[in-house]
């Protein structure tokens, strides 16, 4: 009877044990999970700050906001800045991530410049380009006109104000592609190299075809994260174009912060959300596939 | 004297002076000691928070915080945002109802939705409540029609000037054409009279200045309400435009406003430099006092202390005003912006908050804030001091230049359009359209009417 009893007690101990040690988990999963389904309620009503009552209007926003062409216009926008931002930074921040490998004297002090931009915040960056991209009083017009160029608008024409913010977006988070994929050579061990040397392998053909493959799962971590990072941008684009010049720059991100802080509507802005995170969710998702299909590939190898 | 902004409140003002002078006798009668109750460090040792606007009254208020609080004892915390992001930002404090801003910085347009929503307390008791408010307050020294715009019943399309007030003005703002009388010699120009004139001369006006090459005209020119609201707003209503019509149709995309849309963006393209398209109120104003420009077109008219002051200014003496030019049929049309201070009502420093408003917009204060660069004056009293009058007077190439610009200007300036807590959504939907037709994506009929279209369906809505 005793050892019924004692058996039981284990049996609640340990069950008590398992929800203990599941709480954790339970609550993380309410604290994102809540947020998130009743931001897609709130894409299906007229929520407004202004009136406290809202309605229930269905599929009503997302009807609405598709029919919208400055909606495609943003879609289009928000995707050609991702893309721009993965195929400059990503060759980029490997280049630099290869020169900063090269063992010299000067390497540490490289090593620490390269990181300063991650240090200050994007708001403060898209504000100090913003002053160098002046077109009358800028100092890179200044710096053009010294070189016999004409002077760009840079931040102020709709032809040129999309290649200005990607070119501050490569500026602030090149050096994180580059630690990144720094941290991935670095991460190389010294004997694959050597056995390459020794097979007769030039330095160019060691990054090739020793490095490189090595780096890979490297390179999926920084497409990632620029992807997602820049599908969200907001910080930059807010403080230098607030989405112009006309619609240029008018990212799905600023569409929807316009929805909610410019004309206090809640529901159309939570679409708009809700409608990037699918956005987001579908290219993160495409990535880690293609990762795994590679590394299926590798170990068949 | 400024009639139009002003005259619309005056038939109330004297229904408000007489019961005024009825009350104050009576009060003088039966309850003389009540003023003695006002009690100016009734809420000693409270702290208030303001959101403060970029603009020149805050520079002007900055440095007489100290006196407020030596003499009330309370303690004036604030934050100051550019127009944009203080606005996004308020909205996101007013609508949560913490109450982190006691006091800010806004206007009737703005207020349009802050009173929709319940979020501003009413100022009317405030004001009566001689325990409250200083003897010496005096809220009828007011511009008639600039307080009352400041009220709204709260229904949609009307009802402004009617209802409950909402908001204490601090200054406001007409527009003009400055111009620099340097610049017009040497190109033998004379002051345009009309759009017309400008136009004509629009492609006359490229000038070899010290630093390269002059432009002709800054205005701000972003995708914001303020450009059919205030400064475009100021042609398209010269042109003979406004939002609705009497029988409240929009007249957004009418032959008299594609014509005015039309005539602008000319203006525009022949006359201003590659980037007008994104300027905004602030880089307007810089942009001319840096001295690239021969005219600033329709900016507001309390950028003058800052043109004539050379510390921020390469024009300081150099600067003529005028009002702003005549339509096609001769006809003059101005808007009105009015800075305002209104209380949140989820403050939980009520008595704090409100003994700092009326500080602010008493007469003396006001008249210091006038005297640092805070225009133009909201108040009477304001207007018939000698040292205001004074330092406006010296302004502009002749003797007394900017007050006549001024005067004829507030003749004919005043806020046109419905009371809506969505009129800026609709007016960013507007601007868009005339920025559309400046970059050369579709016609402006088109343009304008597509907004149209869209308006309508907001007001539907």
């Amino acid at each position: 009877m005793a050892r019924i009893t004692a058996q039981a007690d284990k049996t609640w101990m340990s069950k008590a044990a398992f929800y203990a040690m599941l709480a954790p988990a339970l609550i993380l999963l309410m604290s994102t999970t809540y947020p998130f389904l009743s931001g897609i309620y709130t894409s299906l009503t007229n929520q407004k700050l202004y009136i406290p009552a809202s309605k229930f209007v269905g599929l009503n926003n997302y009807i609405n906001l598709f029919e919208t062409p400055l909606f495609w216009n943003g879609l289009a926008n928000t995707l050609t800045y991702a893309g721009a931002a993965l195929a400059i930074q990503l060759p980029l921040g490997l280049a630099f991530a290869i020169l900063l490998d090269v063992p010299g004297r000067l390497q540490s002090f490289f090593r620490s410049a390269v990181v300063l931009p991650l240090l200050v915040p994007p708001v403060v960056a898209g504000l100090i380009w913003k002053t160098m991209m002046h077109p009358q009083s800028g100092v890179l017009n200044w710096l053009l006109a010294q070189v016999g160029i004409e002077p760009l608008s840079w931040l102020t024409s709709p032809s040129t104000a999309m290649m200005s913010i990607i070119l501050i977006d490569t500026w602030l988070f090149t050096p994180l592609a580059t630690i990144i994929l720094l941290a991935g050579l670095q991460s190389v061990s010294g004997e694959v190299v050597e056995a390459a040397r020794i097979d007769g392998a030039d330095a160019w053909q060691v990054i090739r075809y020793v490095k490189l493959p090595l780096l890979a799962p490297y390179l999926l971590l920084v497409a990632l994260f620029r992807v997602s990072d820049s599908l969200k941008s907001l910080e930059i684009i807010y403080s230098t174009t607030k989405g112009g010049p006309l619609d240029a720059t008018r990212t799905l991100h600023v569409m929807a912060y316009e929805e909610a802080y410019r004309w206090s509507s809640l529901g159309r802005a939570m679409t708009i959300v809700f409608v990037l995170w699918l956005v987001c969710y579908t290219i993160s998702g495409a990535l880690l596939a293609f990762w795994q299909k590679q590394e299926a590939k590798n170990r068949g190898l | 004297m400024f009639s139009s902004l002003f005259r619309r409140g005056l038939s109330r003002s004297r229904a408000t002076v007489a019961a005024a002078l009825v009350a104050t006798s009576a009060l003088s009668l039966a309850s003389a000691p009540a003023y003695a109750e006002m009690n100016w460090k009734a809420a000693d040792g409270q702290t208030i928070n303001l959101m403060l606007i970029s603009h020149p009254f805050v520079e002007s208020l900055k440095p007489l915080l100290p006196e407020f609080t030596a003499k009330t004892g309370i303690k004036v915390t604030y934050e100051e945002l550019a127009e944009q992001s203080g606005f996004e930002k308020l909205l996101a404090d007013l609508s949560s109802k913490t109450g982190t801003y006691d006091v800010f910085m806004t206007s009737p347009l703005n207020n349009w939705q802050y009173a929709a929503a319940g979020w501003l307390e009413p100022l009317d008791g405030l004001i009566a409540n001689t325990d409250k408010t200083a003897a010496d307050y005096d809220v009828n020294d007011f511009i008639p029609s600039i307080l009352s715009a400041g009220r709204w019943d709260l229904t949609p399309l009307k009802g402004i000037g009617e209802g409950s007030l909402w908001t204490l003005p601090i200054n406001f703002e007409s527009y003009q054409l400055a111009y620099r009388p340097s610049l017009l010699k040497k190109l033998g120009l004379q002051v345009p009279k009309t759009y017309a004139d400008l136009l004509a001369m629009s492609d006359k006006l490229a000038i070899d200045g010290p630093n390269g090459k002059m432009h002709g005209i800054i205005t701000r020119f972003d995708r914001y309400w303020d450009l059919p609201y205030l400064t475009f707003g100021t042609m398209l209503q010269s042109y003979g435009v406004e939002m609705l019509d009497k029988d409240g149709k929009l007249q957004i995309c009418s032959d008299k406003s594609i014509a005015a849309t039309q005539d602008f963006v000319t203006l525009i393209k022949k006359a201003s430099p590659e980037g007008a398209g994104a300027f905004t109120w602030y880089e307007a104003m810089q942009g001319f006092a840096s001295g690239q420009y021969v005219f600033s077109l329709n900016e507001a008219n309390l950028f003058a202390p800052t043109y004539e002051d050379p510390k921020q200014s390469a024009i300081a003496g150099d600067v003529g005003y005028a009002p702003t030019p005549l339509g096609p049929d001769g006809k003059r049309a101005a808007a009105a912006w009015i800075w305002s201070l209104s209380m949140n009502s989820a403050s939980t420093h009520k008595d704090a908050a409100w003994l700092f408003m009326q500080w602010v917009t008493s007469k003396e204060t006001m008249i210091k804030t006038h005297l640092a660069g805070n225009m133009n004056p909201v108040r009477k009293s304001a207007w018939d001091a000698p040292e205001v009058a004074k330092l406006m007077e010296s302004w502009g190439e002749t003797p007394g230049q900017y007050i006549q610009a001024a005067k004829t200007e507030a003749e004919v300036a005043t806020i046109r359009f419905p009371p809506h807590p969505e009129l800026t959504r609709m007016l960013d939907r507007w601007a868009e359209a005339i920025q559309k037709s400046y970059f050369g994506q579709g016609d402006v009929k088109t343009n304008l009417c597509n907004a149209q279209a869209d308006i309508q369906k907001m007001l539907d809505e």
